[in-house]
């Protein structure tokens, strides 16, 4: 038997007070970087902010990879397609973000057909449109998702309610907001671009560290339900943690291989996304064990509902 | 093994469902773009076939189409064109996203345009029928039944009398009314095909099949016109025979003809004209087109209709509901108060979509009962066309385009290898911490994977590249199931427990854990799939899959090896 772990008895509600006031900071970071997403002065990617549209065609072929490589040293968000049946050959679109200001976008677009006729002298470049476009991900898009959002947490409570108890759901349910504002807070702070792909990534965040807290009550509920008369509470929900221990190593270790594939091999494009995700399975395991479980066990101390 | 396992069949049919589902996915993925080009020539019906059925890849992997539509804000009042745009928006993403996994990506340009592109499409005339047209919802009376009849008789002897100069004339003679007709009903034809297209039905091409020989209605010389209609608008209540007939799908394009030459033309009154079904029906065993004969003026606007929902009334027959408040009410209050009895048409872009009696007069909500034959799916269908009716401006497509992928073709390598060298990881690393546990756990992930491409090709989902990545880690995490098994059976193991009571212990304590981890996902997904819209509504199918599929190989696939397993001396795990 190959074991990374052993039995393990670490006290891990021990240092709850530091962790309480780690987390408290990342969660007023959090809501910092939420309010700053929500009013559009983050780092908002194409999908969220909308942006400028050129429609445009060269007189003589150019290799989309050779516009890319020739855009992308300068403008790395900026998002080139080839148009195959256009009026003219050689035809492109070119996306970019909208830029903070009308006077930034003004410079930006005049950047942009700088590079081009720059590396593409002779090609001479001939822009037929030039349009600014909305976001692809709209308000009723937006609303829809935070309706959504909340209707998930409110079953989530409810279920938890039923196979545990009210205060079990109200704290996981907490806890993995936590998790997902102290991700958003982070992202605001390292600036990576807000967009589709990072919601996702926070979707899929919720839902595991969501299941990473269940895992820990399920093993509290049932080592409750065995050992009635004996132990207190506290010591219970630590054994529980520490019974659970590999479990929680294990399946943190085979998501966070995956994750570092994509970081590290999968190109610009799965970055951020890879890197919410790494962060976010580092969070989550952390609040399972120092935040969500001795929150219940404080609880459980002021108002003593299982052992009395 | 022993035959008699549920367990055993039960997945080899997963595994022959799955495998017919993927088939598709599989045939369009190592077809060659020439071969693609080749069935385009040869069968374009079977390529749509293929594109519909096989997972598509997204804008950013393999491009699409790229059309912009204009609202015309000119045929627009004022107030209404403030967020005309925008709910025009909602309308086409709902008219493309009906299941939320086509990942179509839908903005605003400018003022008054919008951008659709829709991913994994090769035929641009295709994006027509996806988007529609101006979508125009009209509610129309029928002429009454003393006029109808009298229209109707003039007709006849029109065509009567058109015969009869065709029987003296020559060939020439024959031939030219004919082109003139067929020239006359082009504009026409196209947004025929688009709109039944759109309703899913494929009986456009009946007048190709249907040659139709004018020799064999030489018979009934009287009125060969009524004779090829069906009077099917009784009304049971007042025993009146309102101007809706049945056509032979086979009689309809010699119908067109009759109907589009200008001495039949001229019996026909300005007020009113006559309209087709949007779709073909079968009705004793005959399929047949309905023919109406409406009043031209517009009574009622689409535009009014909310709460549109179909459902069952109380004997349990398909209906669509529908609200009306404000001044909408008090239109449609007024036109059904004084029209009970008669029936009423649902027009879109002129072509009839439905020909509900009015009972009552209706002000707030009204219920369309659907014709006795219907089914639910045509209630549905009303449903669709009644909130695609809603549009409340026209639009019109002014510039369609194939564009290609969004990422480059290093930047898909990178996340596609990534993606499978994350997963062999995931697979080594398991299989080295668990031996030949871990092997069946990889096994059984494999499984997992392809049960998850086989439902996202029944869905016709769309792959983009964060959804690989999405797959692979919601992958990676229903491997949860199988380490929370594990964990357990040597937990059991170390207490002294034989192999056999350490599986069938592992099994059981481990199912509390994962029944609630997966119910809690379930209900997320399931919120994200009801009130989310696009992309979110995609990523809620996949995780929803995702997660079923892994309850199902962990407590089926692998539990069935283990089973066999129990009767081992050691446990490799």
């Amino acid at each position: 038997m190959f074991r990374l772990i052993g039995e393990t008895n670490i006290n891990f509600l021990s240092i709850r007070k530091v962790a309480y006031t780690v987390s408290s900071i990342l969660v007023a970071v959090g809501i910092f970087g939420l309010v700053m997403i929500m009013t559009g002065r983050a780092n908002l990617g194409i999908d969220f902010a909308g942006g400028v549209m050129i429609t445009g065609h060269f007189e003589k072929p150019v290799a989309i990879e050779d516009l890319r490589a020739a855009v992308h040293a300068e403008f790395s968000d900026v998002q080139i397609t080839d148009l195959k049946d256009f009026a003219k050959p050689n035809a492109f679109i070119i996306k970019t973000k909208r830029p903070e200001t009308e006077a930034e976008g003004e410079q930006k677009l005049r950047r942009l057909n700088q590079i081009i006729s720059e590396k593409f002298p002779d090609h001479n470049f001939i822009s037929v449109s030039e349009h600014v476009i909305g976001p692809a991900v709209g308000q009723t898009l937006r609303k829809d998702a935070q309706k959504a959002v909340l209707l998930s947490l409110l079953g989530i409570v409810l279920y938890l309610w039923i196979r545990f108890d009210f205060r079990s759901g109200i704290v996981a349910a907490m806890a993995t907001l936590h998790d997902t504002l102290v991700v958003l807070g982070l992202i605001y702070l390292t600036g990576i671009e807000f967009d589709l792909l990072i919601v996702t990534a926070l979707l899929t965040l919720a839902g595991y560290s969501l299941n990473d807290k269940v895992v820990i009550y399920d093993r509290i509920r049932e080592n409750l339900k065995r050992f009635r008369t004996r132990g207190e509470f506290a010591a219970t929900v630590n054994a529980s943690i520490n019974e659970v221990l590999s479990r929680t190593i294990n399946t943190g270790m085979t998501v966070l291989l995956v994750l570092g594939a994509l970081y590290f091999l999968g190109g610009e494009v799965l970055k951020g996304f890879a890197f919410s995700l790494l962060i976010g399975i580092i969070i989550g395991t952390y609040s399972s064990i120092f935040v969500a479980s001795p929150i219940v066990v404080e609880w459980e101390a002021r108002r003593p509902k299982r052992f009395k | 093994m022993n035959l008699k396992n549920w367990r055993v069949w039960l997945t080899l049919l997963f595994i022959v469902v799955s495998v017919i589902a993927f088939w598709d996915t599989f045939k369009m993925w190592t077809m060659s773009p020439e071969d693609k080009l080749a069935l385009n020539e040869s069968d374009p019906s079977a390529l749509v076939k293929l594109e519909q059925s096989a997972i598509r890849l997204g804008l950013d992997l393999q491009g699409g189409i790229h059309v912009v539509l204009r609202v015309k804000m000119e045929e627009l009042d004022a107030p209404a064109r403030e967020d005309a745009i925008d709910r025009a928006i909602q309308i086409i993403r709902n008219r493309v996203d009906g299941l939320g996994v086509t990942e179509p990506q839908i903005q605003k340009q400018g003022n008054d345009r919008i951008i659709v592109d829709l991913p994994g499409y090769t035929d641009v005339s295709r994006a027509e029928e996806l988007i529609g047209q101006t979508a125009l919802l009209e509610f129309k009376l029928l002429e009454t039944p003393e006029n109808s009849n009298l229209i109707l008789t003039r007709i006849d002897s029109a065509v009567v009398k058109y015969r009869e100069t065709e029987k003296t004339g020559d060939t020439s003679a024959d031939k030219a009314p004919d082109s003139a007709a067929a020239k006359a009903d082009q504009p026409k034809k196209d947004t025929t095909d688009i709109l039944s297209e759109l309703m899913g039905d494929t009986s456009k091409d009946s007048a190709d099949q249907f040659a139709f020989d004018e020799s064999k209605d030489l018979t009934d010389n009287e009125n060969p016109f009524t004779t090829r209609l069906d009077p099917i608008l009784f009304n049971n209540r007042t025993g009146v025979n309102w101007p809706g007939y049945a056509v032979n799908r086979a009689d309809r394009p010699l119908i067109d003809k009759w109907l589009n030459l200008p001495q039949v033309q001229a019996q026909i009154p300005i007020d009113v004209r006559f309209a087709w079904s949007t779709r073909s029906e079968l009705r004793d065993q005959r399929q047949v087109y309905f023919l109406y004969l409406l009043k031209r003026k517009v009574q009622f606007l689409g535009k009014f209709l909310e709460g549109i929902n179909s459902g069952t009334d109380g004997y349990g027959a398909p209906v669509v509901n529908f609200s009306l408040s404000g001044d909408g009410a008090a239109l449609f209050g007024q036109l059904t108060g004084s029209n009970i009895d008669k029936p009423l048409a649902i027009t879109l872009d002129d072509k009839v979509e439905s020909s509900p009696f009015i009972n009552s007069k209706i002000r707030n909500n009204g219920q369309i009962t659907m014709g006795s034959s219907a089914t639910f799916e045509d209630a549905r269908n009303l449903e669709i066309v009644l909130k695609a009716g809603a549009l409340p401006a026209p639009v019109e497509i002014i510039e369609k385009n194939v564009v290609g992928a969004t990422l480059g073709a290093d930047s898909i390598r990178k996340g596609f290898t990534s993606s499978v060298i994350g997963l062999v990881l995931v697979l080594l690393y398991i299989g080295i911490y668990y031996r030949i546990s871990g092997v069946i756990a990889d096994i059984g992930l494999l499984f997992n994977i392809f049960f998850l491409l086989a439902v996202l090709a029944g869905f016709g989902a769309t792959l983009t590249m964060p959804g690989i990545a999405g797959i692979i880690l919601t992958i990676g995490m229903s491997l949860d199931s199988n380490i929370l098994i594990f964990e357990r059976i040597r937990e059991e193991l170390r207490t002294g427990k034989t192999v056999h009571a350490a599986i069938d212990a592992g099994y059981d304590r481990a199912f509390a854990a994962i029944f609630d981890t997966h119910v809690t996902t379930l209900i997320t997904a399931g919120a994200l799939f009801l009130l989310g819209s696009g992309p979110i509504k995609g990523f809620a199918v996949s995780l929803f899959w995702g997660v079923a599929i892994s309850l199902y190989t962990a407590y089926v696939i692998t539990k069935q090896i283990f089973d066999i397993r129990k009767s081992y001396k050691t446990l490799s795990i």
